[in-house]
């Protein structure tokens, strides 16, 4: 009979370890599979009227950019985004900005005020957006060498990310498994799922 | 010469096939015409039943099928142009784990951890029952011993302290006179031992007396075993209910919670609002219409296969448009009663699709063509209530001609059955005729 003096508090014991796990989490951090995986290809118009492939982008360290003039922000963002291309552009990092739900005007008229001379393409439709599984802007997917996402970041990038995450994307010669999985982030567990179109 | 033949051939070859191929093609797209209704309201369904079951990103616990936010919209063009180029539901939806996670399914796969939001909950539910059965069980046990062994019906408690403590002297006394030397070892043993099982049997008869009673003094309980046995027995009688009623109040609370939750997990109708019955949501569909069933998707599924056997299944292609049209999907509706007034222009069984027609047009503003179309439905058909109806509305809230629409609505409530729509109709009469004895007859 002594048990079950033992058996209620021990019963508890599990559930306090589910909600002790479950209460010491990040509720806003959602696994993306992506990380690992190659990059979504894309094949969009240029706010100047050219068309941009991702994909003749292989072999350079990439940073693809969601964003929208609507956002606010993106509007913080935007500085650092400056400050990166700065800083990173000259050692070999290219930019592309998606702009997301949002006119050519719009965007056009943002990049006027603000500044950035890097690319930027219209994700009409949103089909680029849901390739990338976006959630909302701003989102910065960090994409190495070999094509492969090595890193996202949900929200806007700060400097610290940034400088944790473009050197080791510029230092990735020919990246492979190594650079995932991010940190925080895991590369998911994706069964069956249809290859990334190339 | 053979230099000849050859691209004589060829061309005779080619020129035959065309000819076998042309009419073939043309039965194709005649063929690819008469399904793509049915086609694209069994795409449409695939659609529903997909982006149901995809979490929208950028909302709180809302399908893509749901939200009206624009990238849920985006994606739901997705589904659908994924849906179209052959892909299956299930390609679909592993399309957008592997994009979103796993995260994007609103209903989790049942396997690896996720088994256990299956499981637990049974698991819970058994162990509850174990507890519930374990608790019954003791209680049960208890009224037993509370009430059904018999008191000891000789003796009272007294009494029995009183034997208690002379056989406590005796076997005194017989220690005494075993070490007086006046008793054999042999005759001590025997008599202590006789003594001792006599004491065990009065102290056990005791132990007895004070459960069956506590609290309350045990004096005089002098009853006859006959006496004992009556309420031994009302005692079973009551012994049943808690078990019963722990039994049937769980039997309870599992129908009432399996029908709840086959209320609340339904699909929702096609076009059904959001928030269900609630405050602020839209007005179910039908109108003058007539009343959506549950009923009548299963029609539709019926009916859609029978066009879909026979494309000039006239009658079924009406029932089909009075059925979208109930719906709210004007848009299938006035597709499949066009085909019916296209394959029997003149028969009276198509009077109904040239109605539905009528109100399709007169819901897009179309009142001239509206008005053409109940006309020709009700010289088809010369009393066709839903006929009679749709004009009655058209010349009321259409044309503003009361003193007409009092004479058709009139004559709608002489034709058509009591229903729901009645009490509605009346209301539209009463409207016609004041307005039209006021004199505000005409167009504005």
């Amino acid at each position: 009979m002594r048990w079950r003096r033992w058996a209620i508090p021990l019963s508890s014991l599990p559930l306090l370890a589910l909600l002790a796990w479950g209460l010491t989490r990040d509720a806003h951090t959602v696994p993306s599979p992506l990380p690992g995986k190659p990059a979504p290809d894309f094949a969009l118009q240029t706010l100047t009227g050219d068309s941009l492939h991702l994909h003749d982008l292989t072999g350079q360290a990439v940073l693809v950019n969601f964003w929208a003039s609507w956002c606010l922000a993106c509007r913080a963002e935007h500085q650092v985004m400056l400050d990166v291309a700065k800083r990173y552009g000259p050692q070999g990092l290219r930019i592309v900005g998606v702009v997301y739900e949002d006119t050519r005007d719009n965007a056009k008229q943002w990049l006027k005020e603000r500044g950035g001379d890097w690319i930027n393409v219209v994700d009409v439709g949103s089909h680029t957006a849901i390739q990338y599984g976006l959630f909302g802007v701003p989102e910065t997917f960090f994409i190495a060498r070999d094509g492969r996402i090595l890193y996202k970041q949900i929200g806007p990038l700060d400097e610290a990310s940034a400088d944790k995450w473009v050197p080791r994307l510029l230092a990735a010669t020919s990246g492979g498994p190594e650079g995932a999985p991010a940190e925080g982030q895991t590369p998911g567990h994706v069964q069956n799922a249809p290859a990334p179109r190339e | 010469m053979s230099k000849l033949v050859g691209p004589a051939a060829r061309a005779a070859v080619l020129l035959i096939s065309l000819a076998f191929s042309l009419p073939r093609a043309a039965f194709a797209a005649q063929a690819t015409q008469d399904t793509a209704v049915t086609q694209d309201s069994a795409l449409e369904a695939k659609v529903r039943d997909v982006a149901s079951a995809l979490r929208c990103p950028v909302c709180q616990n809302l399908s893509i099928l749901d939200s009206p936010s624009q990238l849920a919209r985006d994606m739901k063009k997705v589904v659908r142009e994924k849906l179209a180029a052959g892909e299956s539901p299930d390609e679909v939806r592993r399309y957008f784990v592997s994009r979103y996670g796993e995260w994007v399914l609103l209903k989790p796969k049942a396997s690896g951890v996720n088994l256990s939001v299956w499981l637990l909950p049974l698991l819970a539910l058994l162990g509850g029952a174990a507890v519930v059965w374990t608790a019954v069980r003791r209680w049960v046990r208890q009224g037993a011993t509370a009430t059904g062994t018999p008191p000891p019906t000789e003796e009272s408690f007294s009494d029995l302290r009183a034997r208690r403590a002379g056989l406590k002297a005796s076997i005194e006394e017989l220690d005494a006179e075993l070490a007086a030397g006046r008793l054999t070892a042999t005759d001590h043993a025997f008599l202590k031992q006789r003594d001792e099982a006599e004491l065990a049997v009065v102290n056990e008869d005791m132990k007895r007396l004070r459960k069956a009673q506590p609290g309350s003094a045990p004096v005089g309980a002098q009853t006859s075993p006959a006496q004992a046995d009556a309420p031994r027995a009302t005692a079973k009688r009551f012994r049943v209910p808690p078990a019963l009623g722990w039994g049937a109040g769980l039997a309870a609370f599992a129908v009432v919670a399996a029908l709840s939750l086959k209320e609340s997990v339904v699909a929702r109708e096609p076009g059904g609002s959001i928030t269900g019955e609630q405050a602020g949501a839209a007005a179910p569909p039908g109108g003058p219409f007539g009343k959506a069933g549950p009923l009548d998707s299963l029609r539709i599924t019926q009916l859609e296969a029978r066009v879909r056997r026979d494309s000039s299944d006239v009658p079924a292609l009406v029932e089909l448009g009075h059925l979208y049209l109930i719906q709210g999907r004007f848009k299938s509706s006035a597709d499949v009663s066009m085909k019916a007034v296209q394959l029997e222009p003149d028969a009276e069984e198509s009077a109904e699709a040239f109605a539905h027609l009528g109100m399709i047009l007169f819901s897009t503003g179309e009142i001239d063509g509206a008005m053409k179309s109940v006309d020709k439905a009700l010289f088809l058909h010369p009393d066709l209530p839903e006929a009679l109806l749709y004009k009655g509305i058209v010349l009321f809230a259409g044309e503003r001609n009361m003193s007409a629409a009092a004479v058709t609505l009139q004559r709608y409530l002489e034709v058509a059955p009591a229903d729901a729509n009645t009490a509605r109709v009346q209301g539209m009469l009463q409207a016609a005729r004041e307005a039209d004895s006021a004199g505000t007859t005409g167009r504005r």
